[in-house]
């Protein structure tokens, strides 16, 4: 835990490089999957909250993402709802599907769960597929762009880029304070989490509630870059593509999954002998993390610190200091 | 002065009664020893005072509320802390970390407050982290505090079990089996901080089997066998009571 408020290199360099990347960007398409990238990467942090920190096996979000597009593109192709009015609706519906969702499903052991979360999935997909009067059935839906200045490509990166960061910037403060730790107690001992007292469900419930939300948002986004969208759009591998990213980057860390969100989405696109061996580029890359780093591309500069450089535990006798406890226990005890 | 009461408490499971019809009652700013055999039934009834398994007869009081019904996450928050025989804690966060967990209900300001790091939230946290850090250095941890938990060694890991469990700021703490696989020299060390606890005003609740640690340093031992009670009273009453002397102690 550090109170610095030094200024963080690293951090700083790439919010900028990613900030002015319209300006770099090599041509239109690399900006087109910048931004696509940026609406997974919406959803892929708090359900990086659900799978890496809570342990809870959710392979169902494109569900979510589903709902939130089509909601987005029902919105304001057939009420001519505002875009910002459509994408609020989108966050709302999806935060309930999460919650009603996870009302009963929470309750499971992981693999029932997981098995729970992908009928959801594949529910949704049969859904948009048979209620042809709402979704368009198979044929699909046109989606209208987001108002002036974000219907151009660099102001609907930018767009995405924004909401990203502020995703970002509520999953870290959840990760880093007393959710944190709750949501690691839970996926690493609910003994431990029952005893210091916290609310398993309930902690559960919140999370992937607001997993939906974003979920939701991201869908709105999602179908608005996509300007198009189809049942075939939301294909179930999406999903396990959204959860590879996660136990690729590393579970219980941020960074990692968005770098697995970056390799994994950009590399078949831009890589092109890459883009026709896609899924065969996944199965291999996720053999390889699985087998050499199982805790995640995110920690490989400490597995290899540990291999080549392996810490000693020192032993420390332990001495209590009585006089500092005793204080501590009466100072926690005074109303 | 509360007290924590088991009254005629009964646990079965399946065919076999593991804790039958026993009564005890622990009260603030005293050490309570349970010892007996393997298979007494030491380890369930502490099992049934924090909430772990429902109880099958009799009823648990914590002062005047009961408390037969309440969950376990309820009893936490109600003061009531516990160790384990193995100590649980959270291997890849820090010492430190872990004893922060034990002040969820103080640090916790809710979902959205803690999304949007409101100040009431940060300002909580920041009394936790501190809070956090007496506990461990009250404990002799400060030099470990922010090393993971997992790289820490055996006697560390009991002590900060017992440094997250003060971190609830409890009125009780159940210790499970604390000086198990600790060396003389770290007993020693454990039983100045049990002292310290009874001292600061803590109910504590020991289950042990190095007998010269419960009965130096306990005000009350109560013996089981066979999920029976069998003996109660004074550290000298229990060490002379002829039973307790057949089952367990030996001649």
């Amino acid at each position: 835990m550090k109170t610095r408020h030094n200024i963080h290199w690293p951090l700083a360099i790439g919010v900028a490089a990613l900030a002015t990347l319209p300006f770099w960007a090599g041509n239109p398409y690399q900006l087109h999957v910048a931004t696509l990238i940026g609406t997974y990467w919406i959803l892929i942090a708090s359900l990086n909250l659900v799978v890496g920190y809570t342990g809870l096996l959710s392979i169902g979000h494109v569900g979510l993402l589903a709902i939130g597009a089509y909601t987005f593109a029902i919105l304001t192709g057939n009420y001519e709802t505002s875009p910002w009015v459509a994408m609020a609706a989108a966050a709302v519906l999806c935060g309930a599907c999460g919650f009603l969702l996870g009302l009963p499903s929470l309750r499971l052991p992981g693999f029932y769960f997981a098995m729970a979360t992908m009928a959801f999935a594949l529910m949704v997909t049969e859904f948009s597929l048979a209620s042809d009067g709402l979704t368009g059935g198979g044929t699909g839906l046109s989606v209208a762009p987001f108002n002036a200045p974000f219907d151009s490509p660099a102001g609907l990166y930018w767009l995405v880029a924004a909401v990203a960061g502020i995703v970002s910037w509520l999953v870290w403060n959840l990760a880093r304070y007393s959710w944190g730790r709750a949501m690691i107690a839970l996926r690493d001992s609910t003994v431990t989490a029952a005893a210091t007292g916290v609310p398993v469900f309930r902690v559960k419930l919140a999370v992937f509630t607001f997993s939906g939300v974003t979920a939701g948002i991201a869908g709105a986004l999602f179908a608005s870059l996509q300007s198009y969208i189809t049942p075939e759009t939301f294909v179930f591998e999406l999903s396990l593509f959204f959860f590879v990213c996660i136990v690729i980057g590393g579970r219980g860390v941020i960074m990692g999954p968005f770098v697995g969100t970056i390799v994994l989405a950009a590399l078949p696109e831009l890589v092109a002998p890459l883009a026709r061996w896609g899924q065969l580029f996944y199965g291999v890359l996720l053999l390889l993390v699985v087998l050499l780093v199982p805790e995640g591309i995110g920690s490989i500069v400490r597995v290899l610190r540990d291999k080549f450089a392996p810490r000693q535990p020192e032993k420390h006798v332990v001495a209590p200091d009585l006089p500092r406890l005793a204080a501590a226990i009466r100072g926690g005890r005074r109303p | 002065m509360t007290q924590l009461c088991a009254n005629g408490v009964t646990k079965r499971f399946g065919g076999i009664t593991a804790v039958d019809d026993v009564t005890l009652t622990l009260a603030e700013g005293e050490i309570h020893g349970l010892i007996g055999p393997n298979g007494s039934g030491k380890t369930t009834l502490l099992n049934l005072l924090s909430g772990y398994y429902p109880i099958d007869g009799g009823a648990l009081t914590l002062g005047d509320t009961p408390i037969t019904q309440a969950s376990v996450q309820k009893r936490a928050l109600q003061g009531i802390a516990r160790t384990f025989q193995k100590p649980r804690l959270l291997g890849s966060l820090s010492a430190w970390q872990n004893v922060m967990l034990g002040s969820w209900k103080h640090s916790n300001a809710g979902f959205m407050p803690t999304a949007l790091a409101l100040p009431g939230m940060r300002r909580r946290e920041r009394q936790a982290r501190d809070l956090a850090y007496e506990m461990l250095c009250g404990v002799g941890l400060e030099r470990v505090a922010e090393r993971p938990a997992s790289m820490l060694d055996h006697a560390e890991q009991r002590f900060l079990e017992i440094a997250r469990g003060l971190a609830m700021r409890p009125r009780f703490i159940l210790l499970d089996e604390p000086a198990g696989g600790l060396t003389e020299h770290e007993i020693e060390q454990l039983a100045s901080i049990v002292a310290t606890l009874r001292e600061a005003g803590l109910g504590v609740l020991v289950v042990e089997h190095h007998t010269d640690f419960v009965f130096r340093l306990c005000d009350r031992v109560t013996t089981l066998n066979l999920g029976r009670m069998i003996a109660h009273g004074t550290p000298r009453e229990v060490r002379d009571n002829a039973e307790v002397i057949r089952v367990y102690l030996g001649a």
